[in-house]
């Protein structure tokens, strides 16, 4: 039996074991095969880098193991947790409290300033007003935004507003950060700047990172990468 | 590829664009139906008029030629249903005379023609509750031509000119003169007009928001890519147009079908006939080209920002606040509005003074609704506790015009039905008659002389139909003061003007005859005359004439003073009087029926009567209120829906986003419920409240009684927020399918 940890994240963080997990994975769109058994371990605060070329099946992988999409065949376990059977608003909840998304256009309200921004999965998820903007300012703090907090999406640069929504992923201190294309609207220097300021926020807080991309030198700069192609894990272009 | 061709491809490549183009069509055709509709009304009761214009007397000179007919009009009633009675006598032969179209023949005297509806209800009564009335002999029947409406009922009476009643004028011929426009119909076509044109407005500029972002991305881009202005321009209008035209020519098309609809809409008594809603093609064509070419040109004007800085849609910017002195436009109004209120009740302004001040209100709400939108906005943004205060108040706050645009047609018809409904139960009060007969007596005016006459006719009829019922001749003469100032005084004995009219005679019967009244009079002041005049030489009471005190039973009844005949002065000989006839509700058509044969065209008069004109109104009014009411409420449902799903889509990858986060969609939707809510809600209170303090205002043209509240007057605040409520539930499926799209799509 495997020891217990006192995580307020609950029973199913378990030591030793891989927090994200996914075999056989197989994803089918009609008759292409975007998946086609895939087989992923992530292990608890490890940064990982999905590449491939367009089509390769990269982001289709990355929404199966959030649960965003239901996998034809395979299963995924969180912490050991089988969690692919799951209905989707089990599913809906794992993805509120259990994981956390940055997307290519940060994908902000525009009406929202940025404090409301990032605490919005908050007070969504039924937190008060209070500590959800509490939570917010510091995680805006954090990601060097401090001041800017009542800025609208509008007056924020890109690299700004991308950092908020890696604010807005990390706010609730997920297990797991998917990042889909997180640098693909930034220029190089702001998008490395990005990239590096999520690594480094996960890492405070122990958080697993997923992150999907085209981008070599990108993928070059994260730990771990995982190369994919055909919907399969490309062995020869996967770097341990 | 030139412009036209673009946009087309755009319609066929994009569903969405398509989607927003078919509901413009529809916004813009349910709009020109409306106005065909409506601007076709005052035309439709011309229309009935001119039809209906020999039923009446001709007031031309006689200097048009020699009179050829001598003709009177006056209504009748059977079992609450109105006849036009026209009573004719050729003063020349008959076959000179020059028929009206509907009407085969002159009826030769004793013969009358009647409509078919009035023939079938001849047929399914005994002649003494109807066709008795009309002399016996039926002749023929009106055609559709010669009359208002199809169901109307309607006898043309033959006589003798000696015959004829006295009120009779010779004339030229049946009189072709028109009744021209009701102007009742009239006012309520313009407020239809604006009530029902806004929401239908709204529903095209809400259709258009669906596209709206992604329409200025494309266009953005293409500018960037370095098309023209002018180029740029090209494409939409030709997007608009397309959509447009189609919609108004669709509306043009079907606007047979909502006149066949219209038809079956009783106003003044009956239906209509379908093609009484044809308008000339110099009206709807105008309105017909009018209509696309407004949406063309509020689309134009709409692209200012991407035709002159194509960067601006791309990128972000910076609303303005909006200007506190927006607020100022509520209190001016409203002093413009009682102003003008004030002035046209003293006699000085009109109707088009009122009708500026009620378009100043409006006008009024357009610039302070949205000032008002964002402060509550601001407050949501100080108090919210949960994420849809957050967004609601945001999203008011960022755009207050749009939030407030998306409502303005719930605003227009609460704010239109609100009015109404002060209005109306106000007006119910006050419907009545001054009248002192009880409403179970029927009588007729007619001359002294002719009464004794009449009263003999008509007893004898109903001894024949087994009636005991007997009428009375009521002398009319005037009591007239030392200042000159006269006052009508009927000559009746205190039984019979307890049996016959409103009042309570109390114990003043027992005493000796008398003068009855519900207030004294000095009779030694007062002399009595026959005439009609009052300046005539009178005759004094008899110094002992007693004065007794009576009281009205009705509050509307006009104090009149009894003279029993014992005690009216020798010497005074009425002109006037009147035959009085009381009912039970089983024998009111028969003695109807006796009265009018003897009456030969004289107005048979009974309270319920003028009751019965002025509660048709009422319901006329009540009707097209109700009607008015729900397709504004339909439109504005629709429009704010569609704005409501408009709001989402717009934001579609962000709540893509959230939904794919976790975020589960019923707490979204429920937060976007109350954003697109809201506005309307609050909207819809400001409107009510609005509403009722103009009722009161235009109230106080007519009257100066106190208004009558009725808990009606929330139904329209009730309706307005059932249709913002169901409206903002659009959200809910709108996010589903948002959920159902890939996250990158857009």
């Amino acid at each position: 039996m495997q020891p217990q940890t006192t995580d307020p994240h609950g029973p199913l963080r378990t030591a030793g074991t891989s927090v994200l997990s996914g075999r056989g994975l197989v994803k089918r769109y009609g008759a292409q095969h975007a998946l086609a058994g895939v087989d992923i371990d992530i292990q608890p605060g490890e940064a990982v880098a999905i590449v491939g070329p367009s089509g390769s099946g990269k982001t289709s992988l990355l929404h199966v193991l959030a649960g965003i999409l239901r996998a034809d065949a395979g299963e995924i376990h969180l912490a050991g947790q089988r969690i692919d059977q799951l209905g989707e608003t089990r599913r809906a909840e794992l993805r509120r409290t259990e994981f956390g998304f940055v997307f290519q256009s940060g994908m902000l309200v525009a009406e929202l300033s940025a404090e409301e921004n990032t605490a919005l999965p908050l007070l969504l998820g039924g937190s008060a007003r209070k500590p959800a903007l509490t939570a917010a300012r510091r995680w805006l703090d954090r990601l060097g935004l401090g001041g800017k907090e009542a800025r609208r999406p509008g007056e924020l640069s890109g690299g700004e507003a991308q950092r908020v929504a890696i604010a807005r992923a990390l706010a609730h201190e997920p297990r797991v950060i998917f990042a889909d294309e997180p640098t693909g609207a930034l220029d190089t220097r702001t998008g490395r700047d990005t990239m590096n300021a999520l690594l480094n926020a996960a890492a405070e807080t122990g958080a697993a990172v997923v992150i999907v991309t085209h981008d070599r030198d990108l993928a070059d700069s994260v730990p771990r990468t995982v190369a994919i192609r055909d919907g399969r894990i490309d062995a020869g272009g996967a770097a341990a | 590829m030139n412009s036209f061709r673009l946009a087309l491809r755009v319609l066929r490549a994009d569903p969405r664009t398509r989607t927003s183009a078919i509901l413009t069509g529809v916004g813009v055709a349910v709009a020109t139906g409306l106005v065909l509709l409506l601007v076709s009304l005052p035309f439709a009761t011309e229309a009935r008029g001119e039809r209906s214009s020999w039923q009446g007397p001709s007031y031309q000179s006689g200097e048009d030629g020699p009179a050829t007919i001598a003709l009177a009009q006056s209504s009748d009633y059977t079992n609450g249903e109105k006849i036009t009675r026209v009573d004719v006598a050729a003063l020349t032969d008959p076959s000179a005379v020059r028929l009206p179209a509907g009407v085969p023949e002159f009826p030769a005297p004793g013969e009358a023609l009647v409509s078919p509806a009035l023939a079938r209800l001849m047929d399914g009564l005994p002649a003494s509750q109807l066709a008795d009335r009309f002399g016996g002999d039926v002749d023929g029947l009106l055609g559709a031509d010669a009359l208002a409406y199809p169901g109307q009922l309607v006898a043309l009476v033959g006589h003798e000119p000696a015959d004829m009643p006295e009120t009779t004028m010779p004339q030229q011929g049946f009189s072709t003169a028109g009744a021209g426009q009701d102007p009742l119909l009239q006012f309520l076509a313009g407020v239809g007009v604006v009530v029902l044109l806004v929401p239908s407005l709204v529903l095209v500029a809400s259709s258009a928001r669906l596209t709206a972002a992604r329409r200025e991305r494309r266009l953005a881009a293409l500018r960037l890519a370095g098309a023209t202005p002018r180029q740029v321009v090209g494409m939409v209008a030709a997007e608009t147009t397309i959509a447009a035209v189609a919609g108004a020519l669709l509306g043009f098309v079907a606007s047979p079908v909502l006149h066949a609809a219209a038809a079956q809409v009783p106003w003044d008594g009956g239906t209509w006939q379908p093609s009484d809603f044809t308008l000339a093609p110099a009206i709807s064509i105008p309105i017909v080209v009018a209509l696309p070419a407004l949406v063309l040109l509020a689309a134009v004007l709409g692209l200012r920002r991407v035709v002159w800085t194509p960067l601006g849609a791309t990128g972000s910017h910076q609303r303005k606040p909006l200007h506190w002195w927006r607020l100022l436009a509520v209190p001016v109004a409203g002093l413009l509005f009682f102003g003008a209120i004030t002035v046209t009740s003293e006699g000085e302004g009109g109707t088009l003074l009122v009708l500026g001040g009620l378009a100043t209100v409006i006008g009024a709400a357009v610039l302070a609704g949205p000032w008002i939108t964002s402060a509550i906005g601001g407050i949501f943004l100080r108090v919210w506790r949960r994420p849809a205060a957050l967004l609601a108040g945001r999203r008011l706050r960022e755009d207050p015009k749009g939030a407030y645009r998306a409502s303005a047609g719930v605003v227009l018809a609460v704010f239109t039905g609100s009015m109404a409904l002060t209005l109306l139960p106000t007006f119910e009060s006050l419907a009545g008659s001054a009248s002192p007969f009880q409403d179970s007596v029927l009588y007729v005016s007619t001359r002294a002389d002719a009464a004794e006459r009449m009263t003999e006719q008509v007893n004898r009829e109903l001894a024949r139909y087994g009636q005991d019922e007997r009428a009375v001749a009521i002398g009319e003469v005037l009591l007239v003061d030392r200042q000159g100032t006269a006052e009508s005084a009927l000559v009746l004995d205190c039984t019979s003007a307890g049996q016959l009219l409103r009042l309570d005679m109390g114990g003043a019967c027992a005493g000796t005859p008398g003068v009855y009244n519900d207030y004294p009079i000095e009779l030694d002041h007062v002399t009595v005359t026959g005439a009609a005049d009052p300046r005539q030489p009178g005759e004094p009471f008899a110094a002992d004439t007693p004065m007794r005190p009576i009281r009205t039973t009705s509050p509307d009844v006009v104090g009149t003073p009894i003279i029993d005949p014992a005690v009216l002065p020798a010497g005074v000989a009425p002109e006037t009087a009147t035959v009085a006839v009381p009912t039970t509700p089983a024998n009111r058509e028969v003695v109807r029926t006796a009265l009018a044969g003897a009456a030969n065209g004289a107005q048979v008069q009974s309270r319920e009567m003028r009751l019965a004109d002025q509660q048709t109104q009422l319901s006329d009014l009540r009707r097209v209120t109700v009607i008015g009411l729900v397709a504004a409420a339909v439109l504005a449902g629709c429009s704010a829906a569609i704005a409501a799903a408009g709001s989402v889509l717009d934001r579609r990858r962000t709540f893509g986003a959230l939904i794919a986060a976790g975020t589960p969609v019923r707490v979204l939707a429920r937060a976007l419920r109350t954003e697109a809510a809201m506005p309307a809600l609050v909207a819809t209170v400001g409107a009510g409240v609005a509403g009722v303090l103009v009722g009161i205002g235009l109230f106080s043209l007519f009257e100066r009684g106190a208004v009558v509240l009725s808990p009606w007057i929330l139904a329209p605040v009730a309706l307005g927020a059932l249709v913002a409520v169901l409206a903002a539930s659009v959200c809910r499926p709108a996010l589903n399918r948002v959920r159902a799209e890939p996250l990158a799509e857009e």
